[in-house]
């Protein structure tokens, strides 16, 4: 006897928030920054990085530690971790621990979704950079994933997944999906990235990064018509989604509701975005339908924008096909201008951003937009914050393979 | 142990089983799949498509090739289809052959391909580009529950996008992970060992979204999602078996014939079997018709 059922679908909300990215690691603190137009992008230790022409990046100082009582690892363990393991592991803590929900975690299904494209790439670098041979001799192994939902007791499913510079935005379809389809009662969703000398040097090598090296907070500059490549960053955000009606049961605090997702793929190139960008469109297209808005009813886009010739200029013809007639009258930012880009961590830290613009009643600008492209035509909100009502917003995430990814996040009703 | 759950409920998830396709390969045989011609009837590759994807990329390609070989519809095509790959330790030569590159010779010498082309999202991105397929693309698990990660992340894409016509899961993984040298190059790359050397295996598997739709064309079994009605204490991370053994086990199952039945418990404690389609047809009818919870006799 098999057994179909669905329970009625309900508004996924967040009502956690981890973080831990070059403009801050609460909420508050990284909301102020992006409305106040602050810079996280600096120079960095060369020697750290091998190679001496690209200095600069957003880079995070300290991770913190996990608040008391979270996981089974202590302050002294978690200094012993790696910088990606402690990249992981704050987020998922604090966001647990913001949402309220660690009291809970013997009674209910919550599941884990990570959005992590290199997480052994970066695992095999720092051991190898620290003198180790597992690139060379492997084990087999668990990955962050299966161990952080072990140390968090999270018994709901657990999953990695990565798609490019789009990751941890689909892990929080995917943690939408399982709430819509009953199998968790809450679910921890983003994911984070770290700065990595391999990385950077493939970035520079295939000609992705900016080589403004003589003024770093100037060199990310999306949509601007002299950008020339994006600034790598590190960092990333977790999140917890739950039921609207569990929220309230709890009496949690609702940041704002996950109300659509739009995915499709390019199918054209695996670098490179598809100079028609019909995919693009669709995936946005494909979120404001799933979130039942229009076009008109959107308060502010944070686009993709790294800050590549070729990316923006694709993407703001996909905005402003998604968009219609509403395209001049929608404001657009790019707030990777300011955080750098968080490669697998990016889509999740944006949607930080767009909780923010709803919270602070403001649109996030986009820095060094000094000569807006005429490829790149929208309403742009150059150098500073533009104050306005903001109900709902939508987050643009692309990614190598093709991969393009929209979501919606408005204020919960 | 277990313990209740207050506010669970019994839920399940199927798709249909189009087909599928094993392929393995030794670190000798990949270099001649790079450049091997498609089978006769199966969409070409781009020229030198495949000259600097990771290994499994390679061998995971062929394996989605030769199932669109075996598929039950003439002319299959996959426009909307979407893509999960999950490989186990993908980008392991490449990383090692970068990071030597890296210590002797300064940045300037990675690889600008490593992060596009031998990372955990580039098998579905490669799938997704060669066959032009315009649903979501994803990379998955990148460990020992690559068939758990990938199974469930197919189900999870389906069950997020209604639209969605079908899945092109492919999963992937060696048989032993190869020794490298000092340089990154495989030790055991020699065709003298390549009989008892590590063997990339990958797994492509067909799945379809829509009862109704696959009514006609030829597909007699289906996956099923079952979530488990009790909590689990803890991950039990140690019992996978290791992806090549899991992948070939789902293999057999596959292979096993129409009536055949084959089930996969997956670390969180979900169960997923594949089962002749009859058995799950009326529990499908009865998502399909909007009920909200019933229960098929």
């Amino acid at each position: 006897m098999i057994v179909v059922t669905h329970p009625a679908r309900e508004a996924v909300v967040i009502t956690g928030i981890g973080a831990v990215t070059p403009l801050g690691h609460s909420f508050e603190v990284i909301a102020e920054n992006l409305i106040a137009g602050r810079s996280g992008i600096r120079s960095i230790d060369p020697s750290a990085f091998a190679r001496e022409s690209h200095q600069f990046a957003a880079a995070v100082d300290l991770i913190p530690t996990p608040p008391n009582g979270i996981c089974t690892i202590d302050a002294e363990g978690f200094v012993g971790l790696t910088r990606l393991e402690q990249m992981v592991i704050s987020p998922v803590a604090h966001a647990i621990a913001d949402a309220g929900l660690a009291p809970h975690r013997d009674r209910l299904r919550i599941g884990l979704v990570l959005g992590l494209g290199a997480e052994q790439l970066k695992m095999w670098e720092l051991d190898f950079l620290s003198g180790g041979r597992q690139v060379f001799e492997p084990l087999h192994g668990d990955t962050l994933v299966h161990r952080v939902a072990d140390l968090m007791n999270l018994r709901g499913p657990a999953m990695t997944v990565a798609a490019a510079c789009a990751s941890s935005g689909y892990a929080m379809a995917l943690g939408r999906a399982w709430l819509n389809a009953g199998w968790v009662d809450a679910c921890v969703v983003g994911g984070c990235d770290v700065l990595s000398p391999t990385a950077l040097a493939a970035f520079y090598n295939l000609r992705a990064l900016s080589r403004r090296s003589d003024d770093p907070a100037k060199a990310s500059r999306p949509f601007d018509r002299d950008r020339d490549g994006f600034v790598m960053g590190e960092g990333g955000a977790c999140f917890v989604l739950e039921p609207l009606s569990a929220a309230h049961r709890r009496d949690a605090r609702v940041y704002g509701e996950l109300a659509g997702v739009g995915m499709s793929s390019d199918a054209s190139h695996m670098v490179s975005p598809c100079s028609d960008p019909v995919q693009a469109t669709r995936a946005i297209t494909q979120a404001l339908a799933d979130a039942h808005v229009t076009a008109d009813e959107i308060d502010y886009v944070n686009a993709h924008a790294a800050g590549t010739p070729v990316g923006d200029a694709a993407e703001a013809g996909a905005i402003r096909r998604a968009l219609g007639a509403a395209f001049d009258r929608v404001p657009v930012s790019s707030t990777k201008s300011m955080s750098g880009h968080l490669v697998s961590g990016a889509a999740a830290f944006e949607a930080v951003a767009c909780l923010a613009a709803i919270a602070r009643q403001a649109v996030p600008p986009t820095l060094n937009l000094d000569h807006p492209d005429d490829q790149c035509q929208l309403d742009h909100v150059p150098h500073v914050a533009r104050a306005r009502s903001v109900t709902v917003t939508a987050s643009n995430s692309f990614g190598f393979g093709g991969a393009n990814l929209c979501l919606v996040i408005r204020e919960a009703a | 142990m277990h313990g209740s759950i207050p506010n669970a409920e019994a839920t399940s998830a199927a798709c249909g089983v189009a087909s599928h396709a094993l392929v393995e390969a030794t670190l000798a045989e990949i270099p001649g799949l790079r450049e091997q011609p498609v089978p006769e009837g199966v969409p070409a590759l781009p020229p030198r498509y495949l000259r600097h994807c990771d290994e499994q990329t390679v061998v995971g390609i062929r394996a989605v090739l030769a199932a669109i070989a075996v598929h039950p519809e003439p002319r299959p095509t996959f426009t909307d289809y979407g893509v999960v790959a999950a490989p186990c330790q993908a980008g392991r030569i490449a990383t090692a052959q970068s990071l030597a590159m890296l210590r002797t010779a300064g940045g300037v010498a990675v690889s600008p391909h490593i992060v596009p082309q031998c990372s955990l999202h580039s098998l579905a991105g490669a799938v997704s580009v060669a066959l032009g397929m315009h649903g979501p693309n994803l990379g998955s698990s990148g460990g020992e529950h690559a068939v758990s990660e990938g199974l469930f992340a197919s189900l999870s894409l389906l069950a997020a996008d209604p639209s969605l016509p079908g899945i092109w899961l492919v999963v992937s993984g060696w048989t032993q992970e190869p020794l490298l040298d000092a340089s990154g190059k495989p030790i055991d790359s020699t065709p003298q060992h390549a009989l008892s050397g590590p063997i990339c295996r990958a797994l492509a598997v067909a799945l379809t979204a829509n009862e109704d739709a696959v009514a006609d064309k030829g597909i007699s079994r289906h996956l099923t999602l079952h979530m488990p009605a009790t909590l689990r204490i803890a991950h039990p991370a140690a019992e996978s078996l290791g992806a090549a053994a899991e992948i070939l086990d789902f293999a057999v199952g596959l292979a096993a014939g129409p009536a055949a039945s084959w089930s996969h418990n997956c670390p969180w404690g979900a169960e997923i079997r594949l089962a002749p389609r009859s058995t799950v047809h009326d529990g499908l009818r009865a998502e399909q018709r909007a009920i909200p919870r019933r229960e098929a006799a």
